[in-house]
């Protein structure tokens, strides 16, 4: 959606007249008069501002019986299918607390159930899934869970928004998540994709303050937000950009062109902002072209099977995460590692899903979610739609999951960002994991959303 | 009983079929208007919105499907690029709706007129090669216009435009959003149904078959070939567009962002003319409904399991191709003319000629 | 001068695959004076098979087996599902075969070796040859792999003309592509022919699909999908029944579409159009292609 400032001013004057209402800068549809101030404010107080245009029974939609359901949408098909192993994480949380006799709200026990659909990381089948599922009065389940990419949780934000149906821990790193205008949808505690570039530009500030760097972006929202991110972090610092090239998601995952483009201008520093296919085959051919360069990836594609695919010119590449790599055996003793690799194992075992590897972080990523999403039912003051969101937005838990110690997960009245901390890994090629460096670049309550991701 | 002429084997390629001629249509045309009334009347009985959604992705695809009959069918080139025309289509409604307020109907003339425009335009060039190498040129232009609507069309990098729901929904009190959106498509598919009928039968239409079956002799004969095949184009590109934008009113957006799914819904149109019965007015819309429901229904008969249902169209396309070249009208036709026939009439439909089926509805 | 060289390297070395696949669709054409849509599927379903025996056996056995086990495949394919299409005088009909096959082939590799199985051990094909690695040219780096890539591609060339100039079999073949009937006459087994010529493409393209794999360090089922795209601009840009106007073609298709990535602004992200506008403007002014024969309609 463009905004356009003429026609939304000869609206506004047209609305003020016929409605006496205030005007946003979209339309003078009632449904957008939520969040007026643009500002993030009470997250509980939009919700409640937008109560009554919502359709008739929607907060307590989505719950039969004892059985809160949930829908997911993410690629599970080929080369795309690296992201499906999100859903293996949480569904084992889930059934490890459904066995125990369900999580308790408000006195009452609840069986969670998550139904994941395919939709090739494409936008429009996105729409469409939800739109099915979901019905033409948003009661068909509780809410959207874990949807993966920036550009298809963009696309459902305004039908669910509309029919007030929660979009939960949307599993991308933009912080358009955060959008004020959209209160029923929440991001999820991966990293922003503006942490993972300021913390990033922290390391390069102490280790090579004058570096010149060359970056390899996804078409759209998702190569944007870290353009934008990376520069902001990099202001008023020796740190220059200077190149950058782009590829399409769509069409073919070769970025030898691409690559072989950014090489040329030599820069000090690689970053590798694509995700999936093109991510490993980038890092593959540098290394190539034989171009020296301090390397970093995207946490998107810090997943065994990415960085697996990229062999030995993964070694040594640094990512921003906020995880503990489970395919780091250092690792192993710590209590919440085991409890996550025991559980599922057990829950691969029982449901034969051959697939789940306790040594993806991808895994351990979902892990995390569905620890996140109990805790914040369980704070909940009523199993309903806005009861269970005012609590996802007022929510502190200190290293859920397989988060690093030191790294808590906060949201606030002004914060409605799950983690803005992050720790920088470097891959070791003989332990083909990521060893974490110490130090946490801590930006909590920090991220501001930059005014061209908001609508 | 109609007079039958037989065709030589067309060594130009392209199905063939007897020369049109007319028959005792009060049968066929009753109960073509007897299917008409019953799905008119069907939302307002049943009145399950997921039912009525899949009925008019099914109504759309047949007016997509018709389209492309009437250049592959009718004039005998084929096309697997079809789907830019409804793309386009979508782009435009989708667009116009967002940015100019207009209601869907509105958008409908526009959205036709210059599909129509850009199907000349490319019919122009592409039809001076022939067969598959046209076949290569459309399927060019199925990747080159999403490629080029997410390059410059977009919004912010993602090739989506969704109008407002409210702009999309019923402006009849009466009728609730879903009968609307089945009614609007299923009113366009009789509107365009009667219009193609009365092309194929006219002149016009029978220039189209005769540029398909004899290329040369048609020119010899006076027809004017490139015109021919070019409004052809443009009116096949029409009906894509009319669908995409029909497209819009029952998702809800139009979209651009893979060029493989453009692939994908073209090859859609080709198997549901063809499994429809390429050389009839209806078959084409039998076809798309039953792609339609293959496609949404695929998944679940197969657990969700990846790769069955592109596994099961495509098993179907080539099954139907080898043992019903008519397609299921055309073979439905078949065995209704078998079992009219008297035991010791001459089988009047020879080895070799693969589709029987006069040009009726 | 360094980005020219590297970009240049890069346009052969995809030259070079869309060379090999657009000489199996050449092989088809000339000898059936078909399209074959499912060429590149036929591709992959063989690379994966090639990798099923690479799991036992030495990668050059499993690349060799593959194009016998192709060849083999090809013919089959051409007479049970091809050749009755034809005799019926359907050609419209076989390039809806083709295409169903083209979907169907993709679908049955993803149900035969699911996708979620690479999450785990990723499908990966070893490299033929002994050498890794780049050597330097000017500064600029040149893969070992483009280097083999691209002899093996003219070695396969030579066999082929070899074959097909120089062999009783190739001038049969030959003979079938001008005149069916009359090849027929003079005593042609044109049946066998037929099965030969879809075998011979088969084996092309498992070889084309075996190599191109062995490019990166995992390979899946879109591995072919968007390559057909360009090896039919190469196909058209070289003339439809001409090998090596299929070849030089090739390479003229990845090296453009190199050049546009790097020069032209425009087609940065979506590099694809390059082969789509080179197909359009060829048919536009050339239709025979390059090297390809002018078709005469008789009457």
């Amino acid at each position: 959606m463009k905004t356009r400032p003429k026609k939304a001013a000869a609206l506004c004057t047209a609305a003020l007249l016929l409605f006496g209402a205030a005007c946003t800068n979209s339309s003078d549809d009632k449904s957008d008069s939520k969040g007026d101030d643009g500002k993030s404010g009470n997250v509980s107080e939009q919700i409640d501002d937008v109560l009554e245009d919502c359709p008739d029974g929607s907060d307590t939609a989505g719950i039969e019986g004892d059985t809160i359901k949930l829908i997911s949408s993410y690629p599970q098909e080929g080369a795309l299918a690296a992201f499906a192993e999100i859903a293996k994480g949480y569904n084992a949380y889930f059934d490890m607390v459904n066995e125990a006799g369900g999580v308790e709200i408000a006195g009452k026990k609840y069986q969670i159930e998550v139904e994941g659909f395919n939709d090739n990381y494409n936008p429009p089948e996105t729409t469409e899934i939800i739109s099915k599922e979901f019905g033409p009065e948003g009661k068909g389940a509780f809410a959207a869970f874990s949807v993966v990419g920036t550009a298809n949780n963009l696309a459902i934000r305004d039908d669910l928004g509309e029919l007030c149906v929660p979009n939960i821990f949307a599993s991308t790193g933009s912080p358009a998540m955060g959008n004020p205008d959209y209160p029923w949808m929440i991001g999820s505690s991966l990293p922003l994709y503006s942490t993972e570039a300021a913390a990033f530009a922290e390391y390069l500030k102490e280790n090579k303050p004058d570096a010149t760097v060359a970056m390899l972006l996804q078409n759209g929202e998702y190569g944007d937000g870290y353009e934008q991110s990376f520069k902001k972090a990099i202001e008023g610092s020796d740190i220059t950009v200077v190149a950058t090239q782009r590829y399409d998601a769509g069409l073919a995952t070769d970025v030898s062109s691409q690559v072989t483009n950014l090489a040329n201008s030599k820069a000090d520093v690689f970053f590798n902002g694509a995700t999936l296919l093109p991510c490993p085959n980038g890092m593959t051919k540098a290394d190539e072209l034989g171009w020296k360069a301090i390397k970093y990836v995207s946490g998107t594609c810090a997943s065994k099977t990415l960085i697996g695919a990229a062999g030995e010119s993964a070694d040594g590449v640094l990512t921003a995460s906020n995880v503990m790599d489970p395919a780091n055996t250092d690792w192993d003793g710590n209590e919440r590692m085991k409890t996550f690799k025991d559980t599922v194992s057990a829950w691969k075992a029982k449901t034969g899903d051959d697939g789940a590897d306790v040594t993806n972080g991808v895994v351990g990523y979902g892990w995390t979610l569905g620890e996140l999403f109990v805790k914040a039912l369980e704070n909940a003051e009523s199993a309903t739609r806005s009861a269970v969101m005012a609590s996802l937005n007022n929510l502190e838990v200190a290293s859920p999951g397989i988060i690093y110690d030191g790294i808590t997960v906060k949201t606030g009245e002004n914060d409605r960002f799950l983690s803005e901390a992050a720790k920088i890994g470097e891959y070791d090629l003989a332990k083909k994991a990521f060893v974490a460096l110490d130090e946490v670049y801590d930006f909590e309550g920090g991220t501001a959303i930059p005014e061209s991701l908001i609508d | 009983m109609s007079d039958q002429t037989v065709t030589p084997p067309n060594p130009e390629g392209a199905l063939t079929v007897a020369a049109p001629v007319r028959s005792k249509p009060t049968a066929t045309a009753a109960f073509a208007v007897l299917v008409m009334a019953a799905a008119l009347v069907l939302p307002f009985v049943h009145d399950k919105p997921e039912d009525l959604r899949l009925l008019s992705l099914g109504f759309i695809m047949g007016i997509g499907a018709m389209g492309l009959n009437v250049l592959t069918g009718y004039t005998g080139q084929i096309s697997i690029g079809h789907a830019a025309f409804y793309g386009i289509g979508a782009y435009i409604t989708a667009n116009l709706i967002i940015e100019q307020n207009l209601t869907v109907l509105a958008t409908l003339p526009i959205a036709i007129a210059v599909t129509a425009a850009f199907g000349a335009l490319v019919g122009l060039p592409a039809l001076r090669v022939k067969g598959p190498a046209l076949a290569l040129v459309t399927l060019g232009l199925a990747i080159l216009v999403p490629t080029l609507l997410l390059k410059y069309g977009s919004n912010k990098g993602v090739a989506l435009w969704k109008p407002k729901r409210r702009h999309l929904a019923s402006p009849v009190d009466s009728l609730t959003d879903g009968q609307w959106k089945y009614l609007v498509p299923l009113v366009a598919l009789i509107v365009v149904y009667v219009l193609t009928k009365s092309l194929v039968n006219s002149r016009a239409g029978r220039s189209l078959i005769a540029v398909r079956d004899q290329e040369v002799a048609a020119a010899t004969a006076g027809v004017n070939v490139t015109g021919a095949k070019i409004a052809s184009f443009a009116i096949s590109a029409a009906y894509c567009g009319l669908a995409g934008s029909l497209s819009v009113l029952v998702r809800g957006q139009a979209d651009a962002s893979s060029a493989l799914s453009y692939f994908q819904l073209s090859i859609y149109f080709l198997v549901a003319v063809v499994v429809g019965g390429a050389a009839t007015v209806a078959g084409p819309i039998l076809g798309g409904m039953l792609v339609q429901y293959l496609d949404d229904k695929a998944p679940e008969w197969s657990g969700n399991k990846v790769g069955m249902a592109p596994f099961i169209l495509g098993a179907v396309l080539v099954a139907i191709v080898y043992l019903l070249p008519g397609g299921l009208l055309g073979g439905l036709r078949q065995l209704v003319a078998r079992l009219r026939r008297p035991p010791s009439a001459p089988d009047p439909s020879p080895n070799h000629t693969p589709a029987t089926s006069e040009v009726q509805p | 001068m360094q980005l020219f060289l590297n970009q240049l390297f890069n346009g052969i070395e995809m030259g070079a695959v869309y060379a090999a696949v657009a000489l199996a669709l050449v092989l088809v054409f000339r000898t059936t004076g078909l399209f074959n849509f499912a060429q590149g599927e036929m591709a992959m379903l063989s690379t994966f098979v090639t990798w099923q025996i690479a799991q036992a056996a030495p990668i050059l056995v499993a690349i060799i087996a593959g194009m016998a086990l192709s060849f083999v495949g090809g013919a089959l394919v051409e007479r049970t599902l091809i050749r009755p299409m034809e005799q019926k005088g359907n050609p419209l009909g076989t390039v809806i075969i083709t295409i169903g096959l083209f979907i169907a082939l993709n679908a049955l590799c993803q149900l035969i070796w699911p996708p979620s199985r690479a999450q785990s051990e990723p499908f990966s094909m070893p490299r033929p040859w002994p050498t890794r690695g780049t050597i330097e040219i000017a500064g600029a780096q040149l893969k070992w792999f483009t280097v083999w890539l691209v002899a093996i591609l003219l070695l396969e060339c030579l066999a082929l003309y070899v074959l097909l100039q120089r062999t009783k079999l190739g001038l049969s073949l030959r003979a079938l592509s001008s005149n069916q009937e009359s090849s027929r006459l003079v005593g042609i087994n044109v049946g066998t022919m037929l099965m030969v010529g879809w075998g011979l493409a088969a084996a092309v393209g498992s070889l084309a699909g075996a190599l191109l794999a062995s490019r990166s360090n995992q390979f899946d089922v879109s591995l072919m999908q968007f390559i057909l795209a360009y090896a039919f601009a190469a196909a058209a840009l070289g003339g439809m029944d001409s090998p090596l106007g299929a070849v030089i073609a090739g390479f003229i298709v990845g090296i453009a579409e190199a050049m546009a990535v790097t020069y032209v602004d425009a087609v940065e992200g979506i590099p694809i159009v390059v082969p789509l506008l080179l197909i359009f403007f060829v048919l536009l002014l050339r239709p025979e292609g390059m090297f390809g024969r002018k078709v005469v309609q008789r009457v």
